[in-house]
């Protein structure tokens, strides 16, 4: 390619960066020439322009064949004029998680050392493999409908959300609190906020024993509420009969359950463990077990197989001493005074809202 | 969960290239949040795709710069940047005086940084239009031919045979010569 052919030739080669390094010094050289080089730096404009115009306006074609193919699920049914409603696919899910709850409870095994895996004992993370299959067969069963009046309809791809569980606020600035099984098979991990938004996480300690982590919001400047977090951890054991709660995330709203604490210890005498009679479901592993007066107890691990009233917390102690070994622990702004300790139980809750989130684990 | 997988970065090269399993998957993740926060605020699912849509497409601008680095997640991006569009929309539609929300955007990084962006955006999307109303005047076959090329992607080797040429380097001179008229009619047109 020579230079005096085609300013244009030149031009294209200039924005793909195909030019030869001789190309380049011969470029430059007939630059000094102001004409030149105006003219070359127009061609060099336009040419970015329509290629860049002519890109995004794939990229449009692209994203509006996406948001088609990805609502295809909301399309009627002419025949019987039945309009899916736009939470279909939803509600699809959380009636799949009842249905899984009580059926087919698959054992996760955890705890190797203390034969928990051939117990009765359930971790409580929503695992929503499971639920994509029953949906997925709903789906199959839909689509064959639809399919008879419309041929060509796509069908919306799985998202590749794998566990959820719910976590808790550690310190206003991030971190926060979860069970270990939610988040030890998974790829990233995400918290969704109250409003919806997603914020990626990274783990910053965890005790598989104890069944406990602490990760933290990778975004700088991140706060999950508008004050310190408001409720306190006390390292002491609760009493037997304590009236508690617990906040979480079963389904993609907040749930809140009440219950009290029917043994100081957990499964098989797990001293690090409360056992609570609190109904809790899939989704809810690492909720946080407050006692009315603000106290933040422990976390929620697993539930009982064969008496689903079991419910089996970590105790905040094991949580304490898993926070003491980060090595900046000392710098945590741990929170301080309870503030939940006079509110009323609704009050209680809409304070803890903020702090206590879906937590969302993704694996490939 | 030690190594995170899904590295944001990845996926905004991946987008940038327009790659659609990338696109796929931020369309999959946060279409349904800013679809649910616009109808909480008065908007219609119609609205939210418009609106999701044109946010995606100022991610894509920006990411089509190699150095370019989000400082927050791609979701809290495009959550912010929805929001600030819609407030514009809405504050241009004159319907009523509209007051930013104090959680639209961070009030720690600054909704300066989106309203940036969005400007920027905007003035891409006009030059993009005086580009396109260039191209509707610069006749036949130069339209049809800069179209196949720029805006469908086609070979020149399929473009020679679309166009009845006889050879691709003969359809590529004929390309060169329609930029060159393109050229004059949008500098032209700017210059007014």
């Amino acid at each position: 390619m020579s230079l005096n052919k085609n300013i244009w030739e030149v031009a294209e080669a200039y924005v793909a960066g195909s030019l030869s390094q001789q190309e380049i010094t011969e470029l430059n050289g007939r630059l000094a020439s102001a004409e030149f080089a105006n003219e070359f730096n127009e061609a060099v404009d336009l040419v970015r322009s329509v290629a860049g115009n002519g890109k995004q306006k794939r990229f449009r074609a692209m994203l509006r064949d996406i948001h088609q193919k990805q609502t295809a699920g909301k399309v009627i049914k002419k025949g019987l004029n039945i309009v899916l409603p736009a939470h279909f696919w939803r509600t699809a899910a959380v009636a799949a998680s009842v249905a899984i709850l009580t059926s087919t409870i698959t054992i996760w095994s955890l705890k190797p050392s203390i034969n928990k895996s051939e117990s009765q004992y359930n971790n409580i993370s929503r695992e929503v493999k499971d639920i994509k299959k029953v949906q997925a067969q709903q789906q199959a069963t839909q689509n064959q409908l639809i399919q008879k009046v419309n041929k060509n309809l796509p069908t919306p791809p799985p998202s590749d959300v794998k566990y959820t569980g719910t976590g808790f606020a550690l310190t206003n600035d991030g971190y926060f609190v979860t069970a270990y099984h939610v988040i030890a098979d998974g790829d990233s991990v995400y918290i969704q906020s109250q409003d919806g938004e997603y914020f990626k996480a990274f783990l910053v300690n965890f005790n598989a024993e104890a069944d406990v982590a602490i990760l933290k919001v990778e975004k700088k400047n991140f706060h999950f509420g508008k004050g310190d977090v408001p409720y306190v951890f006390t390292g002491s054991k609760a009493t037997l009969g304590a009236q508690i709660y617990t906040l979480g995330y079963p389904k993609d709203e907040m749930v809140y359950s009440e219950g009290y604490v029917s043994a100081k210890n957990g499964y098989q005498g797990d001293e690090q463990q409360y056992t609570l009679s609190l109904p809790a479901g899939h989704g809810q592993s690492g909720s946080p077990v407050i006692d009315g007066k603000g106290n933040l107890l422990g976390l929620l691990t697993a539930v009982g197989r064969q008496n689903e009233a079991n419910t089996y917390a970590v105790s905040s102690k094991a949580l304490l001493e898993l926070l003491h070994t980060i090595p900046h622990a000392n710098s945590l702004r741990l929170p301080k005074t309870n503030r939940l300790g006079h509110m009323s139980r609704e009050s209680q809750i809409e304070k803890m809202q903020p702090y206590t989130f879906s937590v969302k684990v993704y694996k490939k | 969960m030690h190594s995170p997988l899904n590295s944001e970065q990845q996926l905004l090269a991946a987008l940038a290239a327009g790659q659609r399993g990338a696109t796929e998957q931020l369309y999959q993740q946060h279409y349904h949040v800013i679809n649910g926060w616009l109808i909480k605020n008065g908007g219609s699912s119609v609205d939210a795709a418009d609106l999701f849509q044109e946010a995606m497409v100022v991610l894509f601008g920006k990411a089509q710069d190699k150095d370019f680095r989000l400082t927050c997640s791609i979701g809290t991006y495009l959550f912010a940047i929805s929001k600030h569009l819609w407030y514009k929309k809405l504050q241009r539609s004159h319907r009523e005086p509209v007051y930013l929300p104090d959680n639209a955007g961070d009030e720690d990084e600054g909704g300066i940084a989106y309203d940036d962006d969005i400007n920027v955006h905007e003035e891409r999307e006009a030059h993009y239009e005086q580009l396109d109303a260039a191209l509707d005047q610069v006749g036949e076959p130069c339209r049809s031919l800069l179209k196949a090329y720029y805006h469908h992607d086609k070979s020149m080797q399929d473009i020679a045979a679309d166009f009845g040429y006889t050879n691709p380097d003969n359809a590529k001179t004929q390309k060169y010569k329609c930029l060159a008229r393109l050229r004059k009619l949008f500098y032209t047109m700017q210059a007014k």
